[in-house]
């Protein structure tokens, strides 16, 4: 019995440690979420980060850096209010303004640098140079003085990772800032799509899309891309819309993380609504 | 006792994902990114063999998916797939001939292929556009340049060992 085995092992040992590699791969797989793997996920990331971002600081021009910061804030507070005034705008039209809707005042931005970039054609993910000692959390949504780039997935005590919206990972609720209608948006690889657009939906190539209050993830309008194209207009019953984003997720190295996550309270609400049901 | 070059071969993953991480993205063409992991990796699995290539695949995945925030277990299994193909060539009588000739990125150009290839499958994208098409930009384009790094080391560095 040993001799067959050890006869076994003799005549197919490369393929025997093969398979026991991918079934321990699977195994591992199906262990994305559970809290062990993502403790260790955050040790790895957090000291390899610290390390690449000695490395990403001798790319940076130092001397400019405190400045471009400075300005890259205003910038980014300027694009917060500018999204918060059109969007004040299209509620007045709507006679909104007499419901006395509540006014959320201040953005807290909090300032970080990409360490790296692992950006494939469907998994693009950045390390930041903030952590849980910047206050930054998982959900937090990550922009530019253009837009939106991503949302926070995973914190370290200095760093961070966050999903960009080229990961197909990452589903965001938009809408139109023209028509006010909502559609879910992801990454299909090649495209940003929104996608099971009812044909009834008034849009048009150039519309500025942004990201929905009715998001669980994003509570606040901020800018994604413009519609780019329409596609399957002739069959089905939906459509699928290309957008540009406005962020260049290639050539982007500094960015704000918005210190804000959805209510807890109101996902308390919606959940004891759920469960009603 | 564990051999110094197993060590090594670990140690390097390092600092080659640091600058795969950092400097790569700025030699992206069109969001075509070389994969400077696969060289290391058949490199040694040309050089120790196909049980280490397969190892040392598995390895640098798990490592890669901790550090980078991909899907645990996607880069795993591309890579220790990767390895196992390209220790295929570490035959004894040919070792020296896979690694300082042209062979070597021709090696380079197929794992990369199957490493790329099974990273988009984990990703689960729409494939109902044009899979062919899809294949090209996410396997085929990666692994052509990934390959024509390789063959610019062998250019550069002829008939020399490379770690």
């Amino acid at each position: 019995m040993i001799r067959f085995f050890v006869s076994v092992w003799e005549n197919f040992k490369e393929y025997i440690v093969l398979v026991i590699l991918l079934i321990v791969s699977l195994i591992l797989l199906s262990q994305n979420s559970s809290q062990g793997i993502q403790k260790v996920r955050s040790i790895a990331f957090g000291t390899f980060a610290s390390v690449t971002s000695v490395f990403t600081d001798v790319f940076n021009i130092s001397n400019l850096k405190n400045e471009n910061e400075n300005l890259r804030r205003t910038n980014a507070e300027m694009m917060l209010h500018l999204s918060r005034l059109r969007e004040y705008a299209i509620v007045n039209e709507d006679l909104k303004g007499l419901l006395a809707l509540k006014d959320s005042s201040t953005f807290p931005l909090i300032s970080a640098t990409i360490v790296s970039k692992s950006l494939t054609k469907s998994q693009g993910t950045i390390t930041l140079n903030a952590g849980n000692n910047q206050s930054v959390k998982v959900g937090m949504p990550v922009i530019t003085d253009k837009g939106i780039v991503g949302i926070i997935y995973s914190t370290a005590d200095n760093y961070s990772i966050a999903r960009t919206l080229t990961n197909v990972d990452l589903k965001v609720t938009v809408k139109s800032e023209r028509t006010r209608e909502n559609a879910v948006l992801k990454w299909n690889g090649e495209w940003l799509v929104m996608i099971n657009v009812p044909k009834t939906f008034d849009l048009k190539k150039g519309d500025r899309i942004v990201t929905s209050e009715i998001s669980s993830i994003i509570p606040f309008p901020l800018p994604v891309g413009l519609v780019y194209e329409i596609g399957n207009v002739e069959k089905g019953i939906f459509n699928e819309v290309k957008v540009q984003p406005f962020v260049d997720f290639q050539k982007t190295e500094n960015v704000f993380i918005l210190g804000i996550v959805k209510s807890k309270e109101i996902d308390d609400i919606e959940f004891n609504l759920l469960n009603r049901q | 006792m564990i051999k110094s070059q197993y060590i090594i071969s670990i140690l390097l993953f390092f600092p080659l994902l640091l600058i795969q991480t950092t400097i790569v993205p700025l030699l992206a063409i069109d969001t075509v990114i070389p994969d400077l992991i696969i060289i290391l990796l058949v490199y040694y699995s040309i050089t120790q063999g196909q049980i280490y290539g397969s190892i040392l695949g598995f390895t640098y995945g798990f490592l890669f998916d901790i550090i980078t925030g991909s899907l645990l277990g996607s880069a795993m299994i591309a890579k220790t797939m990767a390895g196992f193909t390209a220790g295929y060539f570490s035959s004894e009588n040919k070792q020296d001939q896979n690694l300082v000739s042209y062979n070597f990125a021709l090696i380079v150009l197929l794992s990369s292929l199957i490493d790329s290839t099974i990273n988009a499958f984990f990703s689960s994208i729409n494939f109902t556009s044009n899979i062919f098409l899809l294949f090209f930009q996410y396997a085929l384009l990666p692994a052509i340049y990934t390959a024509a790094l390789a063959l610019m080391g062998m250019i550069f560095y002829p008939k020399r060992k490379m770690f």
